[in-house]
C-alpha cells in the first residue's frame, strides 16, 4: 500500500483549487458581474434566482408522480396531499418559500410588509414553466407543514412554535401542524393518526445488551416524563441527538400519513446531507445509506380491518442546494429564520463532531461535500434485508447479532461454543428487543461512552428521569409505534419477522449473562490511562 | 486619523452575539497600522473582522472568530457581493461599505 | 467498597479498560480475549487452509510484530498447519529502515521463522538513495509508493507463498471508509472492508487484525513486552488521509463501538450494479505483468523514466509527454522482471536485468 504521503500520491491530496475560475463575470449570463461563488461558479443576482429554483424543481418534480416518467414528461399529478416538514432552520426556511413560489400562489408573502397582490412571476428558462400555466389546478390540494417541538426534552430550551406559526402562516395555502417530541409516547397522539392504541405499555432493560422488554404496569408517568426517562438512560450522548432524529422523523412520517399526503418534503440541504450521510455511516447505518436521501415509507400494519395503507415518499429538494446558496436566497429575498435550538452538548457528540468536520471542510475543499453525497448515491445494500427495525422503522440487516458476537467476547461463555446468534443473557421465555433493531439503532441504545453527559451551568440541561420505582433504574419506556408493532390490538407478540433467523421459540432459549454495570470514566489517550494499576 | 463609516449587518442568529441587534453603524480607522514599526495600511475586512471582535462582540468569540478570520460556515457580504470575488480578507474597505455577515449554522 | 473483579473471568483483579468494550479485565483475560478474536476473524472468513504458505509482511512496526507474534501464536495453538514467513521490503534508505530491520531480524529469532528481505536494488536495480539522488527529494516518494506495492507481491512470489498477511488493524480500515466516501472512490470502497483481496494476478492479501483496535494492539505488546520500532509517519494537512484519522479520532472519544461501528457501514453497503459496469476494467502490464489499468503498469513507467533520465516520467503530465515524444523505449534498458504467480513452490523471477523482450514499448 502507499503511504499516502501527500507528496507521492496526487490523488492523496485534496485539490485546493482556487475559489473560482478566471473571471468575475457571471458565467450564465456573461454579461453581468458577478454576485455569488457557488462551488467555483460567479453567478450575479438576476441569474442565482432562476438558477436555485431549477435545481429545486429538477430534485422534486421526477418524483411526484407514482411512477417515473418514460420519455414524454407528463404533467405532475401526486396521488395525495403535501406535507413539509419543517425545522425552522434555514434549509426549511428555503424550502418553504421555494415551495410556495413555485406551486401555490403568486403573492408575496405577508411577512415582507409588502401588500397581497399579484405580482408577475420571474422569468424563468427551463422546462417547468411548462407547469406554470396559471389556469391549471394547483399541483397539490392540500399542503401542510409540520413542526416537532424539541423543547419539552430539554428544561430550559426556548419553546419555538409561535415564532415557527407566525413564518408558516405568513403564506397562504399551508396549514400548520405542530407537534411536540413527546408525542411519540403519547397514546392519545397515536389514536389521532389513526392508529390504534396498544392496550399496554412496555418498558425495556436498558442496562442488557439484549433489551429485553416487559409488560409495564404503570401508567402514572405522562409522555414527558417518559420521554425524560427514555433519553436520561441512554448510554452515550451522541445517542440523545440521534433519537431525537429518528423520533421526530417518525413522527412527521405518522403525521404525512393520517393527512393522506403522499409526499412528505424536507429542507435537507447536500451540505446537511453530507453531515448526516458521513454520521450515519460513523454509528454504523450503513445499510440504510441510500434511504437517508429518498425513501419509501409504508406503516406497518395498523391492524385496523380493510384499511388500506398508502406509502409515503420523503423527498429532498434542496439535496443539490448548499448551505451558503440557502443562506444567499434567505437573505436575498428578506426571508426570516427561527433557527434551531443545538441540543445541549451536541458538539460532542458524533453528529456534532461530523457537522463541524464537514462545514471546516466545505469552506477550503467545496467538491468534497458534493463527492460524499455523490459516492453514498451510487451505494446499495449488500444484503436483503430481514425485516423492518421497530424503531426507525428502516430495513434492517439479518445476524446482526451473531457478527457482533463473533467481533467482541464479552464474556467467557462466548468462548465455551462458537457463537450461535442465540441471544444470551436472557431468561427463559423473555423477549427481548434486539432481534428487532438495527445496528444502528441497537448501538444507539447500547454503545456506551466513557464521556460523562455534559452539564452546563446555563442553557438548556439534558433532562433527568422520573422513575417508577427507585429500585428499577434501569428500565425504560418505548416510544408508542414499537409497543404497537410488539403488542398488537390482541395483547399478544405479534411482530413482523425478527431481524435474524430463527423462530421465536429461539428467544427463550439462552444462558444467564453476568455483566458488571460500568461506572463512566474519562479514557485518555496513551495507553497508560487504560491501566488501572501500573503493572510494571 | 481619518475614518470611513460602514454599514454591519448580522444576520443568521450572529446578532445574538452582537447585543441582538441586526444593524450597526460604525466608524473605523482608514488607515491603521498593527504595530507602530509597520507603515500604516488600508483597512481591510481581516482588520474589520478583529474591530468588531474588540469593540461590539459580547460573547462567544470562537462563534464569530476561528484562527484569524471568520468561523466556517459565515458568509460575508461585501455590498451585495460575495466577499471570495473581491479578495476575501485582503478587501480594502472604503467608506459606505456594506458589509454584511451571516451564519448558516442556525443552530445545533 | 469491595474491590472490583474482572469482568470476564470474576476472580483476578482487573488491571485494563478494553478500549474496544469497555470492559475492565485482568491481563490473562486480555490475552485471551485479543488473542481468541483473531483466532474468531481467522475462522470465520475461513482465510486460510493447512499446509499454506503464508508471508506476513513485516515492517518491523508495532502491527507486524505483533501480528508475528499472534500468527505463530495461533498457528500453534489451534493446528492452523500452516509455514509461516517473514517478508520485509528494503528500500534502500540509508538509516531509516535500519533500525525497523534490526527489528524483523530479531523477530525471526524470537519466533523461529524464516526471515526474507528483498531489496529494491535486487528488485529494480535502484534504492531510494539512487533515485533520489536522480530525481530530487520531490518527486522521490512517488516512487517508494509504487515500488513498495509490487515489492511485496514480488517477494511473496519469490518465497512462492499463497498468502501475504498485513497488519492494517481496524483503525486503519475505518478511515479507508471515511476516505473513499470523501475522496469518491467507488472502487476501493467496495474492496477496502473485504478481510482478503485477491485480483487475478496478484497474490490474496488478508488482514487479521481487521477487527482489533490500535489501542488495544499497543497494549497487547506493552503487557507482553514485545519490542519494536515505530516510524511515525507525519501526514500534511492537505492529505485525505490526514483529515479522516484526525475526525475518526474524535469520533472514537466520542463513542468507542464508532470504529467497529464504520466497518460495519462499510461491510453493508456494496455498489449499485449500473455503477458497477462502467468501472475500468483491470489489465495486465505488457512489460512486466503486474495488474494494471494501463498497458504499462506504474512502476515500469517510473522505472523507464528513471533509466531514460526522465525523472518525472509518470509523474506528472509533462513528464509523460517528455517521455513519448523521446520515442520508443531502446531495447537494453534495464526493467523489472517478468511478474508470474507461481503455482507450486517454484521460485519466481530471477532478478536480473532484461530477462524477457520487449515488445512495442510504451504507447503512443
Amino acid at each position: 500500500m502507499s503511504c499516502e504521503n501527500p507528496t507521492t500520491d496526487p490523488d492523496a491530496l485534496m485539490n485546493r483549487r482556487p475559489k473560482f475560475d478566471k473571471a468575475k463575470t457571471c458565467i450564465k449570463c456573461k454579461i453581468a458581474e458577478g454576485n455569488i461563488v457557488i462551488r467555483h461558479a460567479v453567478y450575479c443576482k438576476d441569474c442565482f434566482f432562476p438558477l436555485l429554483k431549477t435545481k429545486f424543481k429538477r430534485s422534486l418534480e421526477p418524483f411526484v408522480n407514482r411512477l417515473p416518467n418514460g420519455p414524454r414528461k407528463k404533467a405532475l399529478n401526486p396521488s395525495g396531499n403535501l406535507l413539509i416538514g419543517f425545522s425552522g432552520g434555514l434549509g426549511s426556511t428555503v424550502l418553504l418559500d421555494l415551495v410556495h413560489k413555485s406551486y401555490f400562489s403568486h403573492r408575496k408573502p405577508r411577512e415582507s410588509g409588502g401588500e397581497v397582490e399579484a405580482v408577475p412571476e420571474q422569468q424563468e428558462t427551463g422546462a417547468g414553466d411548462r407547469y406554470r400555466d396559471p389556469r391549471q389546478e394547483r399541483v397539490w390540494k392540500k399542503a401542510a407543514v409540520c413542526y416537532v417541538e424539541v423543547a419539552g426534552a430539554f428544561p430550559g430550551m426556548k419553546d419555538r412554535t409561535e415564532d415557527i406559526q407566525r413564518i408558516v402562516e405568513s403564506y397562504d395555502d399551508f396549514e400548520f401542524v405542530p407537534l411536540k417530541i413527546e408525542d411519540a409516547f403519547n397514546g392519545e397522539w397515536w389514536e389521532s393518526v389513526d392508529q390504534c392504541p396498544s392496550s399496554s405499555l412496555l418498558n425495556f432493560d436498558i442496562s442488557n445488551e439484549e433489551l429485553p422488554f416487559f409488560q409495564s404496569d404503570s401508567t402514572r408517568l405522562t409522555p414527558l416524563e417518559r420521554l425524560h426517562t427514555y433519553l436520561s438512560r441512554l448510554p452515550s450522548p451522541t445517542a440523545i441527538p440521534s433519537t431525537i432524529r429518528t423520533l421526530t422523523r417518525l413522527l412527521l412520517l405518522y403525521t404525512a400519513h393520517s393527512t393522506s399526503s403522499s409526499h412528505l418534503l424536507l429542507g435537507t440541504s447536500l451540505t446537511s446531507l453530507s453531515i448526516s450521510l458521513i454520521a450515519s455511516v460513523a454509528m454504523g447505518g450503513g445499510f440504510g445509506v441510500s434511504e437517508e436521501v429518498q425513501e419509501e415509507w409504508i406503516p406497518p400494519r395498523s391492524g385496523i380491518e380493510g384499511r388500506k395503507e398508502v406509502g409515503v415518499r420523503v423527498v429532498r429538494p434542496l439535496r443539490d442546494v448548499v448551505n451558503k446558496e440557502c443562506a444567499t436566497w434567505a437573505w436575498w429575498n428578506g426571508l426570516t429564520v427561527v433557527g434551531q435550538e443545538t441540543v445541549p452538548g451536541f458538539k460532542q457528540t458524533i453528529g456534532g463532531l461530523t457537522k463541524d468536520f464537514i462545514i471546516g471542510l466545505e469552506r477550503d475543499y467545496p467538491s468534497t461535500v458534493s463527492a460524499i453525497a455523490r459516492t453514498c448515491g451510487k451505494l446499495t445494500p449488500k444484503d436483503e434485508a430481514g425485516g423492518q427495525c421497530v424503531m426507525c422503522q428502516r430495513p434492517a440487516q439479518r445476524g446482526m447479532e451473531i457478527w457482533k458476537q463473533r467481533i467482541s467476547v464479552r464474556s467467557l461463555a462466548d468462548l465455551e461454543e462458537a457463537p450461535s446468534g442465540i441471544p444470551i443473557g436472557t431468561q427463559e421465555n423473555q423477549p427481548s428487543l434486539s432481534p428487532y433493531l438495527c445496528y444502528a439503532c441497537h448501538a444507539t441504545m447500547t454503545s456506551k461512552s466513557s464521556r460523562a453527559n455534559p452539564s452546563s451551568t446555563n442553557g438548556p440541561k439534558l433532562p433527568t428521569s422520573t422513575s417508577d420505582s427507585k429500585t428499577v433504574s434501569n428500565l425504560v419506556p418505548l416510544p408508542v409505534w414499537v409497543t404497537a408493532r410488539l403488542f398488537g390490538p390482541a395483547d399478544k407478540v405479534q411482530a413482523e419477522d425478527p431481524s435474524r433467523e430463527g423462530s421465536g421459540d429461539a428467544l427463550r432459549d439462552g444462558e444467564v449473562w453476568r455483566n458488571v454495570e460500568l461506572g463512566r470514566e474519562e479514557m485518555r489517550t496513551a495507553v497508560k490511562d487504560f491501566l488501572l494499576d501500573q503493572d510494571e | 486619523m481619518l475614518t470611513i463609516s460602514l454599514k454591519i449587518e448580522f444576520a443568521g442568529g450572529l446578532e445574538l452575539l452582537f447585543s441582538n441587534q441586526r444593524s450597526h453603524r460604525i466608524s473605523i480607522p482608514s488607515n491603521p497600522a498593527s504595530t507602530p514599526n509597520e507603515p500604516p495600511k488600508r483597512a481591510d475586512i481581516t482588520y474589520l473582522i478583529h474591530w468588531l471582535k474588540d469593540n461590539l462582540l459580547k460573547e462567544r468569540v470562537e462563534l464569530f472568530i476561528e484562527n484569524g478570520t471568520v468561523r466556517p460556515g459565515i458568509l460575508v457580504l461585501v455590498n451585495d457581493t460575495d466577499w471570495e470575488l473581491e479578495g476575501e480578507g485582503s478587501y480594502e474597505l472604503m467608506d459606505g461599505d456594506e458589509i454584511v455577515f451571516i451564519s448558516t449554522l442556525h443552530g445545533g | 467498597m469491595p474491590p472490583k473483579l474482572c469482568a470476564l473471568c470474576n476472580t483476578s483483579r482487573p488491571i485494563l479498560k478494553r478500549p474496544k468494550t469497555g470492559q475492565q479485565i485482568c491481563k490473562s483475560c486480555f490475552f485471551l480475549v485479543f488473542e481468541t478474536e483473531v483466532h474468531n476473524t481467522i475462522t470465520e472468513s475461513q482465510l486460510f487452509q493447512s499446509g499454506d504458505r503464508v508471508a506476513i509482511g513485516a515492517s518491523g512496526g508495532k502491527d507486524s510484530t505483533v501480528l508475528a507474534h499472534i500468527m505463530k501464536t495461533l498457528n500453534d495453538r489451534y493446528n492452523y498447519g500452516l509455514d509461516l514467513f517473514l517478508l520485509s521490503i528494503d528500500e534502500g534508505i540509508t538509516g531509516y529502515r535500519d533500525d525497523s530491520l534490526e527489528t524483523v531480524k530479531q523477530n525471526q529469532k524470537e519466533y523461529n521463522l524464516p526471515l526474507k528481505i528483498l531489496s529494491y536494488s535486487e528488485l529494480y536495480g535502484w534504492t531510494m538513495d539512487d533515485i533520489v539522488a536522480q530525481v530530487g527529494r520531490k518527486n522521490n516518494c512517488t516512487f517508494c509508493g509504487v515500488f513498495r506495492r509490487q515489492a511485496l507481491d514480488r517477494g511473496a512470489a519469490m518465497l512462492g507463498v499463497d498468502h501475504i498477511v498485513t497488519g492494517h488493524n481496524a483503525d486503519d480500515v475505518a478511515e479507508t471508509v471515511l476516505m473513499n466516501i470523501m475522496r469518491g472512490d467507488i472502487a476501493r470502497l467496495g474492496r477496502c472492508t473485504a478481510i482478503c483481496t485477491q485480483g487475478e494476478d496478484t497474490i490474496k492479501r488478508s488482514k487479521p487484525f481487521k477487527y482489533t483496535y490500535e489501542k488495544e494492539i499497543v497494549m497487547y505488546a506493552y503487557f507482553k513486552k514485545l519490542t519494536y520500532f515505530s516510524t511515525e509517519c507525519i501526514y500534511s494537512p492537505d492529505a485525505y488521509r490526514g483529515h479522516a484519522r484526525t475526525f475518526l479520532k474524535d469520533l472514537e472519544a466520542a463513542r468507542p463501538s464508532a470504529i467497529i461501528d464504520i466497518i460495519h457501514s462499510g461491510e453493508a453497503f456494496e455498489i449499485r450494479d449500473e455503477v458497477k459496469r462502467g468501472q475500468k476494467l483491470q489489465q495486465t502490464c505488457k512489460r512486466c505483468g503486474y495488474m494494471s489499468s494501463n498497458d504499462l503498469c506504474k512502476a515500469c513507467t517510473l522505472l523507464e523514466g528513471l533509466e531514460r533520465g526522465m525523472a518525472n516520467a509518470g509523474i506528472t503530465d509533462k513528464g509523460v509527454k517528455q517521455l513519448n515524444a523521446a520515442g520508443p523505449t531502446p531495447d537494453n534498458l534495464r526493467t523489472i522482471p517478468f511478474f508470474q504467480m507461481n503455482t507450486v513452490g517454484n521460485s519466481g523471477p530471477s532478478p536480473s536485468p532484461n530477462p524477457w523482450p520487449l515488445d512495442s514499448g510504451p504507447s503512443g
